[in-house]
């Protein structure tokens, strides 16, 4: 369905009740979602979810309304609605905000993919994860074994007022396991690939890639081994991140921090504002020279890949942090024109009821040139940890405090015996200042995250971030267990 | 949607249905909400969702499927799709059957107000004007917004369960925010005329200017004043303990040797009451069995769980109508908190302090250990210095580390109760007094 036909008439509806511009998106979601636990089927849902949002402008403010009805007369009602948000809303505010684009575009983008999802029948799916997940229970310890699979195709339809006709096919495909594991006194877990699966755009050959079979009886084990593994000490060590852990690190302290919406306090109410100004740009050492950092909505593979962002953006690459420096921002329409720039296309809605907003979307960390194994070898001491267990930063995303799964003792280069409850703690432009080595390319990963929430009402991001492991000298670890 | 709408298509899939057992769930939601920054509404909006729930049961095998679809077509094709997952499910030798009609009690009065399901965005803009002023006469910036919210539940099987519900909710918030310090005020209620954004920005501003030229405190452990807010978000990462799907995986402090123990202060008396007035909530499940009045901690030792009827079936226990919409990877949950009041002010608890600190929000908080009950988080928005018995100014942020249980092993409560709505639960809880909390680094801000 192409919903020209509704496409027209939300948007003669809002100009007819004075809109000055006015953009409609159509969305269809369609996933299935299959979780083992402990050799059962505890989730077997087929979930579909379509409607529509209309944003109109009224002198320099946006107001949004979105419905599931596509009659009409809903289609009308939901127009005026947009029209009468965007009104109230100019009226009591001090300072237009809204930009409307300045020309009209006519595209199709369809996720690339080697293996369609749809050719796969839910047999092989649940035979797959049932598999799996026995697996996971390699050890007596193992209390929990749980195995996912989750396939979606997303289809989006966008109209606006210049004349723009835009739509999009998007495919999401992610999978992982998670192991527990328990005694009389303590409870460890361990997850895979990464803290919790691994999602990417694609097809099926996402779920072949995580090769869940393959590793489950190693993930059990870790799991039971923790619980018998000394705490990891407290100190300030040379500290090696996994991949994922390195993506969580960025997610957290570079990428929303960079959201120039927070930066300019339109998120200060709850997901808080940001240490970053304007004025910092080509001037912020923000990391080590190794450090680079790029948005890349084409990235393939990446969560956050799209052709256009949601109010119409071709999606492109663009520096954030440059060999350590700080030279961009992520950006929208709205705020991009206060960098005397356009947009880089990360605008994105957590689906068809929500409004567009800027989203960390793919922000990748470019690898370096050692080895995995190479980053050891000049740690007399150190930990390395794996896959995240526990995040928290401050609301300007400066102090955080982070916990993997599992952690390993370094000396002399080695890696040693396993430790539990690995933490370690840091403030942002110090953390990032201490990266003294990024492994591979052979070791980068584009690690999806499909559970980001940003926004009131809260709505939940899919984003990449792109990442090697990489190594950090003298950090705050083993603070979590402070006290 | 209305609620004969509602029952009818709930009804009409029971009827449709060959399976063996089928329940469905209808969530109608109508949500409008106008958010604002630096005296400028940026995001005003308004949602109208319904999503019907279809679960069917043959020979043990189950399939569910969602849709937002609601015509004749959408919804054949919802159950089409529940019938063809269960057809090719695995057999569950555990199900347990769907729930068996039950007596239930009627919801509050004034769990819904028409008002509030009404209010039109000028209205939440006038709101929102009137706290513009008051971020304008103080010399601050505002950021937050005013909801209103209209929740509407159908939950229908075809042993002929069949119960209905309509919550209303409107809530403001206000950050605001000076040079160097902010405050946060957040006002909550059912009825929109029980809501002012002009009085809610006059406490956040409060705040705000109290906290002006914060000073640096060393971390450490230190005595501390938590207002109902960021108790009800320490709260949101214990009161998960209590179901009993966290306690069989070992993702809880309790485990099956450890209930009916005293854990916390025997002032701390927990229930999960959905009939409490200020939070009046569904008198049934999503399962729609009834929902069972608990006391999680009664006088400190720990007493009730939550079950489902998948844990009560495994367990041999009573279902307590604590069910989440399935499939979930959560289990029974507790969603209507509240805590029994003390018999000190606010102001007695400051006075009766030598010196501590006076938390007015938490900050991501998350969990450490969950086994240990520890978290770490952040204050923000209003944090002040206690000593000897008065507020002594603002204090830069704070990070914590500290366990939820061994917090409240020694607690004071306040005498107020106040609802209080984070991102997915609205609790009733005082303000409280805690020994020692276990500060582990601070910021400059």
């Amino acid at each position: 369905m192409d919903y020209r036909d509704e496409g027209a008439l939300a948007l003669n509806a809002a100009l007819t009740h004075g809109a000055e511009y006015v953009e409609v998106r159509f969305e269809d979601e369609s996933a299935q979602r299959i979780d083992v636990r402990n050799g059962e089927i505890e989730t077997l849902a087929d979930t579909r979810s379509g409607g529509y949002g209309i944003r109109a402008l009224i002198g320099g403010a946006w107001g949004f309304a979105a419905s599931a009805d596509y009659s009409k007369a809903s289609i009308e009602r939901t127009a005026a609605q947009a029209v009468a948000l965007a009104r109230a809303a100019s009226r009591v505010s001090r300072r237009p905000l809204a930009q409307k684009p300045s020309k009209a575009i006519i595209a199709h983008y369809s996720t690339p993919y080697t293996i369609d999802p749809a050719s796969i029948g839910l047999e092989q799916r649940v035979r797959l994860l049932l598999a799996a997940e026995q697996a996971l229970h390699s050890t007596p310890q193992v209390r929990v074994g749980r195995a996912f699979i989750d396939t979606r195709t997303i289809t989006k339809n966008f109209f606006d007022s210049n004349g723009s006709q835009i739509s999009q096919r998007i495919l999401q495909t992610g999978s992982g396991l998670q192991a527990i594991a328990a005694n009389d006194h303590d409870t460890q877990e361990r997850g895979y690939p990464g803290d919790h699966g691994l999602f990417q755009t694609g097809g099926w050959e996402v779920v072949e890639a995580a090769q869940l079979s393959a590793n489950a009886a190693r993930i059990g084990e870790e799991a039971s081994a923790l619980l018998n593994a000394p705490q990891c000490p407290q100190g300030e060590f040379d500290l090696i991140l996994g991949g994922s852990q390195v993506s969580l690190q960025i997610h957290e302290s570079l990428g929303h921090a960079a959201e120039l919406d927070r930066v300019l306090g339109w998120e200060a109410s709850f997901s808080g504002t940001s240490f970053l100004s304007i004025e910092q740009l080509g001037k912020l050492q923000y990391g080590s020279p190794h450090v680079t950092v790029v948005i890349d909505n084409t990235l393939p593979g990446g969560f956050a890949t799209v052709g256009f962002d949601d109010e119409g953006t071709p999606s492109r690459q663009e520096d954030l942090v440059r060999n350590g420096v700080l030279v961009g921002f992520e950006t929208s329409r709205d705020t991009a024109h206060l960098l005397g720039r356009e947009s880089n296309a990360c605008v994105r809605t957590g689906g068809w009821q929500y409004i567009p907003m800027i989203r960390m979307c793919n922000l990748n960390l470019l690898p370096g040139q050692l080895s995995f194994d190479e980053l050891f070898a000049d740690v007399k001491y150190g930990i390395y940890m794996e896959s995240n267990r526990s995040w928290s930063i401050d609301d300007r995303r400066l102090n955080f405090q982070f916990g993997c799964q599992i952690g390993w003792e370094i000396i002399n280069g080695k890696r040693g015996r396993i430790l539990k409850n690995p933490t370690y703690a840091g403030v942002t432009p110090q953390f990032w200042n201490a990266c003294d080595a990024i492994a591979n390319q052979d070791a980068w990963v584009a690690w999806g995250t499909p559970n980001c929430g940003k926004g009131e009402p809260m709505q939940t991001g899919r984003t990449t971030q792109a990442a090697a492991p990489a190594r950090f000298r003298q950090i705050a670890i083993g603070v979590g267990y402070d006290g | 949607m209305d609620r004969i709408t509602r029952e009818e298509i709930a009804q009409r899939l029971i009827t449709l249905s060959p399976a063996d057992e089928t329940e469905v769930v209808v969530l109608s939601q109508a949500q409008a909400l106008t958010r604002f920054t630096h005296e400028n509404i940026h995001q005003n909006l308004r949602s109208d969702s319904t999503t019907v729930r279809v679960r069917v049961i043959s020979e043990r095998r189950c399939g569910v499927a969602t849709t937002t679809v609601t015509d004749d077509a959408g919804l054949q094709l919802v159950l089409a799709r529940a019938l063809e997952l269960a057809h090719l499910a695995p057999a569950d030798p555990q199900w347990p059957g769907l729930p068996k009609p039950a007596p239930l009690e009627a919801a509050a009065e004034n769990s819904f107000f028409a008002s509030t399901a009404k209010a039109t965005a000028e209205r939440r803009a006038d709101h929102v004007e009137d706290i513009f002023g008051v971020s304008e006469q103080h010399q601050l910036w505002g950021a937050g917004f005013v909801s209103t919210t209209a929740s509407e539940v159908t939950v229908a099987n075809s042993h002929g369960v069949l119960c209905s519900y309509e919550g209303s909710e409107a809530l403001a918030t206000v950050k605001q925010s000076g040079a160097d310090a902010t405050g946060y005020g957040e006002c909550t209620s059912p009825n929109i005329n029980a809501i002012s954004g002009k009085n809610t920005a006059s406490i956040a501003a409060a705040k705000a200017s109290a906290t002006a030229h914060p000073r640096a405190v060393e971390p450490g452990n230190w005595t501390v004043i938590l207002e109902p807010v960021p108790f009800a978000e320490l709260l949101s990462y214990l009161v998960g303990h209590f179901s009993a799907q966290a306690i069989d995986e070992g993702a809880s402090f309790l485990t099956w040797d450890n209930l009916n123990k005293a854990h916390v202060d025997p002032n701390i008396t927990l229930h999960d009451d959905w009939t409490h007035p200020l939070a009046p909530g569904m008198p049934f499940d999503f399962e729609g069995a009834p929902r069972q009045k608990l006391t999680l901690f009664r006088q400190g030792t720990a007493h009730d769980i939550v079950t489902d009827s998948r844990w009560a079936a495994r367990l041999k226990r009573p279902n307590t109508g604590h069910a989440l919409p399935a499939p979930n990877c959560y289990g029974p949950q507790p969603l209507s908190i509240t805590i029994d009041p003390g018999t000190a002010s606010l102001e007695e608890l400051i006075a009766s302090t030598e010196r501590g600190l006076l938390i007015s929000r938490f900050w991501y908080i998350r969990p450490v250990d969950e086994r240990q009950t520890i978290v770490t988080g952040m204050t923000r928005d209003g944090t002040f210095l206690i000593e000897n018995g008065q507020i002594k100014g603002g204090v830069h942020n704070l990070r914590f580390n500290q366990s939820i249980i061994g917090a409240l092993k020694k607690a004071t409560l306040g005498n107020t109760p106040t609802r209080t709505t984070g991102l997915d639960y609205t609790m009733v809880v005082p303000a409280v007094k805690l020994a020692d909390f276990n500060f582990t680094s601070s910021t400059s801000f």
